[in-house]
């Protein structure tokens, strides 16, 4: 039965046994077991990330009044495949006068990066690669190597239009990484722990979502940008830039761009699910085996997967001033205010009954949120009447 | 039929006794201003007579009385007649003529034109390049001297194309004729081209300094030929400072085939199709424009039934143009295709109607004088109600309702800057952006054409003349082509489609004729001159995106790049018009 209870651990000690049995050093056993764990990993992975890619283009044939992919296969499901195969077999070129080392490592990064995540995302309550116990600082440092990559491919580029989507990219990533890591406090402060399996267990009987609807959010927003995905797409700037900082790439480089941006949407769906919704669990059904416990997070994480997918395929792109003043003037502070207050209350409330430090806890929220709308809409609201008194200066200045 | 155009005012030959006449030859009209006073008259016509619309520059070459002669059309944007005036001058290189540039700014890209095809040297003109043909082209090929490689005859159609009863293309027989004209010490084989050393000089001479005090780095980046943004194959060479266009020059002519030479080799009726390709979203407005101004050459009446379903097709067009630039334009803002497919849905249902009754979908070719080529089907009728009474009224109202209320698609287009009323009438800009400045100057009101005085629809105007006005005066044009189109399909009577016999040879009396029509896109204006041969002696197009695009260097100096990329959606260029 202990199969049903921990697989992963069950098959190790089982392999390692049988090497150890060959006759092999015993450290050099664990080591290469070690070693097939994380293969079989990236190996599930990258075969979930070759269906997102189904998945997506069968949701925005949805949303776009059109079949998606039909004809390779049942509903199209080989379609992936074919497209793949085709990534393979196109030439890989290398403009003249790119940075080649820099320019042939950057779309190695942008895949790595996401893949590096999932060590420390607890799949289930016994399966997790690290149990790190600063997991939510491994994963800010693991997505700004995906930054890193979308740079590096910007300059390396030797384009313009790569250099625009770099330079983009930069002011996009140093913007929101402020309101994404102070919303990585929250849970951190209700759970008390930064370790991601601690958070996920602190969520028992109420997800961190019901305690701070606002900070989910805008950990989602930030999300989204440090993504790239459309409102906030201006690294890869479709109308403008092309294709911004992955113009010149082709071939499978280019597929492992686009393989990393489908995988890196999923993995914050995923993050998003652990922090605010509970990762694994699920009316306790987690406990009852890995087997159930895997599909239901791998579930939020669609559900997450596919909420960023709505915003992507029905926003159009905002201007670069208005995405730094949207995030310096507004998101910036909200955030440090909401997370004051998540802070204060906390610890004012700790002796309190769980009915009031929740209700307190979401009213809080939705108080700090509604006066920060009212504030932008009353800011905008003169910005605006000033802007058709003068639309020039609108023009020329920042809006 | 009105034909204000051709309204003599007798003001002007008493205003400047000596420097300008009337115009005497048969079928022309207008006044003839000496080359001296152009600059003179030119003012006043603009400050006294109040024209302060100049829709149309061109020229016309008369090789046999050896004279050149450009052309000019001045309205006013409060409507009524126009004024045509014209300067002579002798036909011996260089042909120089004053530019009008500082009188009105929109005479830039014609008058570039006009040297560019004519070999017509404007004066003054700051930036006199050639703008449809390549840089070191020799000669200019709307001269009637000029001819073309495997030139054959002068009008078709050739004979060597049947000889015998069969056709046998000339290029295959003989590849290189005699005219077949290189520059100087030019070899075909070994031709690199050179660096564009005149367009970058340009560019550089019309950038804004930076203002900041900082030291920063200007880049030029050249948007285009291939580009999502430039709806085809238009070239825009950008200064950059970090986001911000601090000069911009837009490069034409990728697709330029001469539309007006091949019109002059054509008979009348052969050009009626290649107007279809000129606006390939709106060919029936096209269509609308050429056989307007044909009718106005021959003076022959239009079938009753045939001006309703020509307004009809118009209308329908209009609304599919403005349906593809909503979709189009949210394509630009970086939706990613979705409204663009809900905006296309609608389309296809229209292009339907335009397949059943001319057998097309975008290349309609359903216009002839004196009527349309067939009559609409009952049930294509009852197509066109349904569309027109139910299904196309909701979906407006539903994109609109999606749309417009959109955070931050209000925020990408509110209060950013398009063109105020003065500067849209000093440029010649025409069509949804003039009105969206505040100037109610529709043609189907202004000057009116076909039957659109007798439909009951008020003239779509806003006054911001921002993006946000830009983007919701195409609803308001939408629903009143909706008013229009239930207005004309109540009224249309039955009876012939066509005033005249079937017939592949017009004839059409010696003179020039100015027709105009408000096409989706803006003045679409055809000038034809006619000397009593079965093809037309000149044959020029304005197109209304070639000359709103005047404005673009004026429009988007100092924005962002991604309002760039969403101003160029905003003036509703098409390439096949621009580029002719």
């Amino acid at each position: 039965m202990s199969f049903w209870i921990n697989p992963l651990k069950v098959a190790a000690d089982w392999l390692e046994g049988l090497l150890t049995g060959w006759g092999l050093d015993p450290t050099l056993a664990h080591v290469l077991v070690a070693f097939l764990g994380v293969m079989l990993l990236i190996v599930i992975l990258m075969v979930i990330d070759i269906f997102l890619v189904w998945i997506e283009r069968k949701t925005v044939a949805r949303f776009q009044d059109r079949l998606g992919p039909n004809r390779l296969g049942p509903f199209g499901l080989i379609q992936p495949f074919a497209d793949i195969i085709k990534l393979i077999i196109k030439e890989d070129t290398t403009p003249g006068g790119a940075d080649k080392v820099v320019y042939n490592l950057a779309p190695i990064l942008s895949m790595m990066s996401v893949l590096v995540v999932w060590a420390v995302v607890p799949l289930a309550p016994v399966m997790l690669g690290v149990d790190l116990n600063v997991g939510v600082l491994f994963l800010i440092a693991a997505g700004a190597i995906g930054t890193l990559s979308i740079i590096m491919a910007g300059w390396s580029s030797n384009n313009k239009f790569a250099l625009i989507g770099g330079f983009r990219q930069v002011a996009v990533m140093v913007a929101f990484e402020i309101p994404m890591l102070t919303m990585l406090m929250i849970p951190t402060i209700l759970a008390g722990s930064m370790n991601m399996n601690d958070i996920i267990q602190a969520q028992g009987g109420r997800w961190f979502f019901l305690l701070s609807p606002l900070g989910a959010l805008i950990f989602l927003i930030a999300a989204i940008a440090e993504l790239g995905r459309a409102p906030f797409d201006l690294a890869e700037g479709e109308s403008e830039l092309v294709a911004g900082f992955n113009i010149e790439y082709s071939g499978m480089k280019f597929g492992m761009f686009y393989a990393g941006e489908l995988l890196h949407a999923m993995t914050f769906g995923g993050i998003w699910a652990i922090l605010f919704f509970g990762g694994y669990r699920f009316f306790g059904l987690e406990l009852v085996s890995p087997f159930l416990a895997i599909p239901i997070f791998l579930a939020k994480a669609l559900i997450g997967y596919w909420i960023i997918m709505w915003v992507k395929y029905t926003m159009m792109r905002i201007r670069i001033d208005q995405m730094l003043i949207f995030n310096w003037v507004f998101l910036t502070p909200l955030s440090f205010v909401l997370l004051m207050v998540t802070a204060l209350l906390n610890v004012l409330l700790r002796d309190a009954s769980t009915w009031v430090y929740a209700v307190s806890m979401f009213a809080s929220n939705l108080l700090v949120g509604w006066i920060a709308l009212e504030v932008a809409r009353s800011m905008s609201k003169k910005e605006r009447t000033k802007g058709e008194g003068n639309s020039l200066s609108l023009r020329r200045g920042v809006g | 039929m009105t034909t204000p155009v051709l309204t003599p005012i007798a003001d002007l030959t008493a205003r400047f006794p000596g420097s300008v006449t009337k115009d005497e030859r048969a079928g022309y009209s207008g006044f003839l201003v000496a080359k001296e006073n152009l600059l003179e008259v030119a003012a006043a016509i603009r400050d006294e007579f109040g024209y302060d619309l100049l829709t149309a520059v061109t020229g016309v070459d008369y090789l046999a009385e050896n004279k050149m002669e450009v052309v000019y059309h001045a309205y006013k944007t409060t409507g009524g007649p126009g004024l045509v005036f014209k300067v002579q001058v002798d036909r011996i290189d260089p042909v120089t003529v004053p530019s009008l540039v500082n009188i009105w700014p929109g005479v830039d890209f014609q008058e570039r034109e006009a040297w560019d095809l004519l070999g017509i040297k404007f004066d003054g003109h700051p930036d006199l390049r050639r703008i449809l043909m390549w840089e070191g082209y020799q000669g200019h090929p709307l001269r009637k001297d000029w001819k073309e490689p495997f030139f054959e005859e002068e009008v078709k159609p050739f004979k060597s194309r049947w000889p015998d009863g069969k056709h046998v293309f000339a290029e295959e027989k003989n590849p290189f004729r005699d005219n077949l004209n290189f520059p100087k010490n030019f070899d075909p084989d070994a031709y690199q081209p050179e660096a564009e050393k005149d367009l970058y000089s340009s560019l550089e001479r019309f950038t804004l300094k930076s203002e900041s005090g900082l030291k920063t780095d200007q880049i030029v980046v050249n948007m285009g030929p291939h580009h999502p943004s430039t709806h085809g194959v238009l070239r825009v060479a950008v200064t950059l400072e970090g986001e911000t266009i601090m000069g911009l020059k837009p490069v034409m002519g990728y697709l330029h085939r001469n539309h007006d030479k091949i019109g002059e080799r054509c008979t009348f009726l052969q050009i009626l199709p290649y107007t279809d390709r000129l606006d390939y979203f709106n060919s029936m407005s096209n269509n609308f424009g050429y056989v307007i101004t044909v009718e106005k050459l021959m003076k022959i009446p239009v079938a009753e039934r045939a001006e309703y379903i020509r307004v009809i097709m118009a209308e329908l067009s209009r609304i599919q143009n403005h349906l593809i630039f909503i979709g189009m334009l949210l394509n630009d803002l970086g939706t990613m295709y979705t409204p663009s497919l809900y905006a296309f849905e609608e389309r296809e249902l229209i292009l339907d109607i335009f397949e059943a009754v001319s057998g097309a979908r975008m290349m309609c070719n359903y216009f002839r004088f004196g009527g349309v080529v067939r009559d609409i089907p009952e049930d294509v009728m009852q197509k066109i109600k349904g569309l027109v009474q139910d299904r196309l009224p909701a979906k407006t109202d539903e994109m609109d309702r999606f749309l417009s209320e959109n955070e931050v698609l209000v925020g990408r287009l509110k209060g950013v800057h398009v063109i105020n009323a003065e500067d849209a009438a000093k440029f010649s800009v025409t069509g949804p952006v003039l009105r969206a400045a505040g100037v109610p100057y529709d043609l189907r009101r202004a000057d009116p054409y076909g039957i659109y005085d007798r439909f009951d629809f008020d003239v779509a105007v806003r006054t911001h003349g921002d993006m946000m006005d830009n983007f919701l005066i195409r609803f308001d044009e939408i629903r009143q082509s909706l008013r229009i189109l239930e207005q004309a399909l109540k009224q249309i009577p039955q009876g012939p489609i066509n005033s005249q016999k079937p017939q592949y040879q017009v004839r059409v009396p010696a003179g020039e004729a100015y027709g105009r029509i408000e096409s989706p896109k803006g003045e679409l204006a055809y000038y034809v001159v006619s000397n009593g041969k079965p093809n037309p002696y000149r044959y020029h197009v304005r197109p209304p995106s070639f000359v709103n695009l005047t404005a673009i260097e004026h429009i988007c100096r100092g924005t962002k790049i991604q309002d760039f990329v969403a101003l160029l959606a905003m003036l509703d260029i098409v390439m096949g018009e621009l580029d002719r």
